[in-house]
C-alpha cells in the first residue's frame, strides 16, 4: 500500500516542480533581494520606503481602497446571495448569467466601460441630470469613490459566488428548527444563518481584498496618475522610472501583505471550520 | 367554532384541535377540510405512504407551512395566526437539524436562549435534560462527532427543555439502523410518558407506529382513513387501504353471491368465502384475513380455499407460507415456530374462522 | 412566514436585482457605445453606425495580438490540464502529509499580486538567460491558468468515486487506461469549467504579461491598453464588444454542455 501511495504522490511532482521553479522561486528571490544589502542582510530599502511620506500615503490609500471595495462588495453580495439561493428557473439563470458573464470578460473591458460611465458627459451624469437629482455634472472620474465603485463592480462575482455556494448547501431544516424552538427572525439570523454563512463571507472577502490591493488596470483607467496605488507605483518604477531596486522593494511590500492576507484568511477559515 | 379556554378543555379530548384545514399547492388541493384531535398526554402517529400528506399536516401544525383555511387550537389557544416561533410547539426533524456550529449543550440551550434566558440561567435545565437522555458527558462536544442515535437524543433534549405544549417528530427513527431503532423507541416512549408530553409522530413504518402510539391516524391522499388504537386498526381495519397498510393479510377480490342471516357469501377465484356482513347480492368486495389466523388444517365449519404454494420461508420464530398470487390477490399464512412438510408447488387447503374474515366493498 | 421574513426576502430580492443591473451596466454601455457614429463616447449616440467595427481592420497589430493571446491561452490551458490532472489525482488519492499544503500552494497564484509575480518572473528569467518573449509568456501563462484548473479539478476529484477505477481494473484495464477512459470522461464538466475560466484568465491577463512582452510579442490586453493611450476612440468599445461576444458564445456552449449551475459549484 505504501509503495502505491508513493507512486501516486509522485504524480504531483511535475506540477509542483513547475510552480516551484517558475512561480515560487522567483518570488522568494525577489524577497531575498529586497533585504540584500552591500554587506549582508539589511532592511535599508524598506526603511527608506516607509520613511517617505508619499509612499506611506500610497500604502494607506491602497489598503483603504481595498477595504472599502471589499465592504461595498460584501454589502451588495450578501443579500444577493440570499436572493439567488431562493431563485428558481429563469430567475436563477438570470443571476448566474449576470455573474458569470462579467467574470468572463476581463478587467480591461470593464475598467474601460466604467471610465466611460464616470465621465462628465457619461451615462451616470446624464441620467442624474435627467432625473433632476443634480444640476451640474458631478466630477466622478479620478475620484476614490469612483475607483471603489468600479472595483467593487469588477470583483463582485468573486464575493457573491463563495457566499452563494455556502448558503446553497445550508440544511434548510436549520432555520426551521430555530423557529420551532422559539427564535425570532432576528435571533435566528444572528445565531444561525449568519454564523453558518461566515465561511463563504471569509472566503469571498479574502479573495476580493487580495484582488483589490493588487489591482492595476482599474485604478489606471479610473483615477490615473493623480491617486496612485502600490501596483501603479511598481509599474511606474519599472516601466517609466527604470528604478528596479525601488520597484523590487515596493513589490516585496505588496507581496508580504498578500501573503499575510492568505495566511490570515486560512487561519480564520480553519477556526470556523473546526466548529462545523 | 369558538374555542373555550376552560380547565375542562385542558384535560378533555381536545387538547390539540385541527379544524377544517385545507391546503393546496399550485392549484392542486392536497388536503381538504382536515379535522383531527389529540388528547393531552396522548402519543399519536400519522401513518401513511409518502405523499399522503402526513408531513404537510405536521408542518401546518408546527407553523412552518400556512394552511389555506382552518384553525389550529392548542390547549384552548388558537395558534393559527401565530408564527412558528410563538406557538411553543417543538419539532424533532428527520435529519435532527442540530446546529453544526454549536456544541451539544449550546444546541440544547438554544430554545431557552431564544426565549431570553441568560447563559447562566440555562446551565441547570440543560444539564438536567441532558442527564435525562444520558448525553450529559457529551455536553461540550461538537455535534459532528456524534453518532445517529446520539444526535437523535440531543435533538429530543433540545425540543423538550423548552417545555413545549406539543412535540412533533418527523420520522425520527428512519435514519437509525434496526436494532438501535427499537431501543430508541422504547426510551423515547418512556421519556415522553414520564413527562406527560403530548406528541405526534410522522412515520411510514407501521411497526414503528404500532410500537409507540396510543392511537394511529392512517392517512392516504390527504385524508385520514382511520384513527384508532393499533389493535383496532389491526383487527377491524375500516378500508382495504388500512387493511393493506397496517399489517399483512391474505386477500382476495370477489362478488357477493348470497346473503342470509347476517352472513355474506363471496365467490372468489379460489373458493367461496363467508363473512359476518350485510351486503346486497352482486356487490364487488375485497375479503381478507390476517395470516396468523389461517390454519393449513382447517375444520369443516371454517372458510376453506385452495392455494398453490410459491415459497416457504423459515424465519425461526415463524414459518411463512406464500401462495401463488394472481392480480391483486395475495396469499400468506403464518405459522408459529419451525414447521416442516411444506414444499413449493404443493396445493394446500387453508382455512380460517368465518368471524375472522375482513370484508370491504370496493368499486366495481 | 412572518411579516419580518417577508420584508427581508423582499429586501434581498431588491438588492439582488439591483446587483444584476449593476453587473450588467458596463457591458450594456460598452456594446451601446460601440455602435456610435461619433468619435466621442456620448450616449445616446447621435446616430447608430458600424464604423468603429470596420475601423478595427485598419488597427495595426490587432490581429497579431489576438492570435498571440489565443495561442498562449490554448496551449497554456492544455499544459495546465495535464499537470493539474496529475497533481489533483495525487491530492485526491494520495495518503501523505502535506496534501492540503500542496492544494493551497497550487491555487495560491490567484491571490498573489499579478504585477509582483510578473516582476519576479522577469528578473528570474533574465537571471537564467531566458530572453525569448514568447517562451517567457508561455511559462507565465501556465502559472496563470494552473490555479483555475486545479480549483475545479480538486473539488470534482474529491467528490469522484474512485471505486469506479477499481471496477475498471478488475475488468481488465490498466491503471493509466482506466484514468483515461473512466476518470477523465466523468470529470468532463470540471475540465470544461476549469478550462474555460483558465482560458479566459489567460486571455485577460495584463499585470504579469506586461513585464514579459517585447515589441513583437504583445498580447491582446496589452495592445488594447496601448490603443487606449494612443488613440482612445470608440473602436475600443468595438474591440470590447468582440470580446463580449466571444464570452457569450463560450458561456452558451458551456451552459448547454455543463449547465451554468454546475459551473458555479466549483
Amino acid at each position: 500500500m505504501n509503495a502505491r501511495s508513493d507512486r501516486i504522490a509522485l504524480l504531483a511532482v511535475p506540477g509542483l516542480a513547475f510552480l516551484a521553479v517558475i512561480y515560487a522561486l522567483p518570488l522568494l528571490l525577489l524577497l531575498f533581494k529586497s533585504i540584500q544589502g552591500v554587506d549582508g542582510l539589511t532592511l535599508v530599502t524598506y526603511i527608506d520606503f516607509f520613511s517617505d511620506e508619499f509612499n506611506r500615503t500610497v500604502l494607506w490609500r491602497t489598503l483603504r481602497v481595498a477595504l472599502l471595495t471589499t465592504l461595498l462588495a460584501l454589502v451588495i453580495a450578501y443579500p444577493t446571495a440570499f436572493a439567488m439561493a431562493r431563485a428558481k428557473g429563469i430567475w436563477l439563470t438570470v443571476f448566474l448569467v449576470a455573474l458569470v458573464l462579467p467574470m468572463s470578460l476581463g478587467v480591461i473591458v470593464k475598467a474601460f466601460a466604467w471610465s466611460i460611465l464616470f465621465r462628465s458627459n457619461g451615462f451616470i451624469n446624464t441620467t442624474l441630470q435627467t432625473l433632476g437629482i443634480t444640476d451640474e455634472p458631478v466630477r466622478m472620474l479620478f475620484t476614490e469613490t469612483a475607483l471603489v465603485i468600479g472595483a467593487a463592480n469588477v470583483f463582485l462575482p468573486f464575493m457573491v459566488l463563495p457566499i452563494y455556494s455556502v448558503i446553497r448547501q445550508l440544511n434548510s431544516s436549520l432555520p426551521e428548527a430555530a423557529s420551532s424552538l422559539g427564535a425570532t427572525p432576528w435571533f435566528r439570523f444572528t445565531r444561525v444563518t449568519l454564523p453558518l454563512s461566515l465561511p463563504g463571507v471569509v472566503a469571498g472577502s479574502a479573495f476580493t481584498f487580495s484582488l483589490a490591493i493588487s489591482m492595476y488596470v482599474i485604478p489606471s483607467l479610473i483615477v490615473g496618475e493623480r491617486q496612485q496605488t502600490l501596483s501603479m507605483l511598481i509599474a511606474r518604477s519599472f516601466l517609466y522610472l527604470r528604478n528596479e531596486p525601488l520597484g523590487s522593494t515596493i513589490s516585496a511590500v505588496l507581496l508580504v501583505i498578500a501573503i499575510f492576507v492568505v495566511l490570515f484568511s486560512s487561519w480564520l477559515a480553519g477556526r470556523l471550520g473546526a466548529r462545523q | 367554532m369558538q374555542p373555550k379556554t376552560t380547565e375542562q378543555d385542558q384535560k378533555s379530548h381536545r387538547y390539540l384541535d385541527v379544524v377544517g384545514v385545507t391546503k393546496s399547492f399550485k392549484g392542486t388541493v392536497v388536503m381538504d377540510q382536515m379535522n383531527f384531535r389529540v388528547a393531552k398526554g396522548e402519543l399519536v402517529s400519522l401513518l401513511g405512504p409518502s405523499g399522503c400528506g402526513k408531513t404537510t399536516l405536521l408542518r401546518i401544525i408546527a407553523g412552518l407551512l400556512e394552511a389555506n383555511t382552518g384553525d389550529i387550537v392548542l390547549g384552548g389557544r388558537n395558534v393559527s395566526s401565530l408564527p412558528a416561533h410563538k406557538r411553543n410547539i417543538s419539532v424533532v426533524f428527520q435529519n435532527y437539524a442540530l446546529f453544526p456550529h454549536l456544541t451539544v449543550a449550546e444546541n440544547v440551550a438554544f430554545g431557552l436562549r431564544a426565549r431570553g434566558m441568560s447563559s447562566a440561567d440555562v446551565k441547570a435545565p440543560v444539564a438536567d435534560v441532558l442527564a435525562l437522555v444520558r448525553m450529559d458527558s457529551f455536553a461540550d462536544r461538537p455535534v459532528s462527532a456524534l453518532s445517529g442515535g446520539q444526535q437523535q437524543r440531543v435533538a429530543v433534549a433540545r425540543a423538550l427543555v423548552v417545555s413545549p405544549d406539543l412535540l412533533l417528530l418527523d420520522e425520527p427513527f428512519s435514519a437509525l439502523d434496526r436494532k438501535l431503532r427499537e431501543t430508541m423507541q422504547i426510551e423515547l416512549k418512556a421519556l415522553l410518558r414520564s413527562r406527560g408530553i403530548t406528541a405526534i409522530f410522522v412515520t411510514h413504518d407501521q411497526e414503528e407506529a404500532m410500537g409507540v402510539s396510543d392511537r394511529i391516524a392512517v392517512m392516504s391522499n390527504g385524508k385520514i382513513e382511520q384513527f384508532a388504537e393499533p389493535s383496532v386498526l389491526y383487527a377491524q381495519p375500516a378500508s382495504p387501504f388500512v387493511m393493506d397498510f397496517v399489517g399483512l393479510s391474505t386477500r382476495m377480490s370477489g362478488r357477493v353471491t348470497a346473503q342470509a342471516d347476517g352472513i355474506a357469501t363471496v365467490e372468489t377465484g379460489v373458493g367461496a368465502v363467508r363473512a359476518h356482513a350485510g351486503y346486497t347480492v352482486g356487490t364487488m368486495v375485497q375479503v381478507g384475513v390476517r395470516p396468523e389466523l389461517i390454519t393449513p388444517d382447517p375444520s369443516a365449519e371454517m372458510n376453506q380455499i385452495k392455494v398453490q404454494l410459491n415459497d416457504v420461508m423459515t424465519l425461526g420464530s415463524k414459518t411463512v407460507l406464500h401462495g401463488i398470487s394472481s392480480g391483486e390477490d395475495k396469499f400468506l399464512c403464518e405459522l408459529s415456530g419451525i414447521r416442516t412438510g411444506y414444499a413449493r408447488g404443493e396445493t394446500v387447503t387453508w382455512g380460517w374462522a368465518v368471524a375472522d374474515t375482513l370484508i370491504h366493498e370496493v368499486a366495481a | 412566514m412572518t411579516q419580518t421574513d417577508r420584508i427581508t426576502i423582499f429586501f434581498a430580492w431588491a438588492v439582488g436585482i439591483g446587483c444584476i443591473i449593476f453587473l450588467m451596466l458596463p457591458i450594456v454601455i460598452t456594446v451601446a457605445t460601440s455602435f456610435t457614429s461619433s468619435a466621442v463616447y456620448t450616449l445616446p449616440p447621435p446616430e447608430w453606425s458600424l464604423r468603429w467595427y470596420k475601423s478595427l481592420e485598419r488597427r495595426s497589430g490587432l490581429w497579431d495580438a489576438v492570435q498571440l493571446s489565443l495561442n498562449l491561452a490554448l496551449i497554456s490551458t492544455a499544459i495546465s490540464m495535464v499537470l493539474g490532472t496529475m497533481a489533483a489525482i495525487a491530492v485526491a488519492r494520495g495518503d501523505f502529509r502535506g496534501k492540503q499544503a500542496i492544494a493551497t500552494f497550487t491555487v495560491s497564484p490567484l491571490m498573489m499580486p499579478g504585477l509582483v509575480v510578473g516582476v519576479a518572473m522577469l528578473q528570474f528569467f533574465r537571471e537564467i538567460g531566458l530572453r525569448d518573449a514568447y517562451w517567457s509568456l508561455l511559462l507565465a501563462h501556465v502559472v496563470i491558468t494552473l490555479p483555475f484548473v486545479m480549483r475545479t479539478l480538486l473539488a470534482s476529484m474529491g467528490a469522484f468515486d474512485f471505486s469506479l477505477i477499481d471496477a475498471a481494473r478488475t475488468l481488465g484495464m490498466s491503471y493509466p487506461r482506466a484514468i483515461l477512459k473512466v476518470l477523465i470522461p466523468n470529470l468532463a464538466p470540471a475540465y470544461l469549467t476549469g478550462g474555460l475560466f483558465a482560458f479566459l484568465a489567460s486571455m485577460d491577463n495584463y499585470p504579469i504579461s506586461i513585464f514579459l512582452t517585447d515589441a513583437r510579442n504583445k498580447t491582446l490586453p496589452i495592445k488594447m491598453l496601448q490603443y487606449l493611450e494612443e488613440q482612445p476612440d470608440p473602436s475600443l468599445a468595438a474591440m470590447s464588444s468582440g470580446l463580449i461576444l466571444m464570452a457569450i458564445v463560450v458561456l452558451v456552449v458551456a451552459s448547454r454542455t455543463v449547465g451554468l449551475n454546475r459551473m458555479i459549484d466549483t
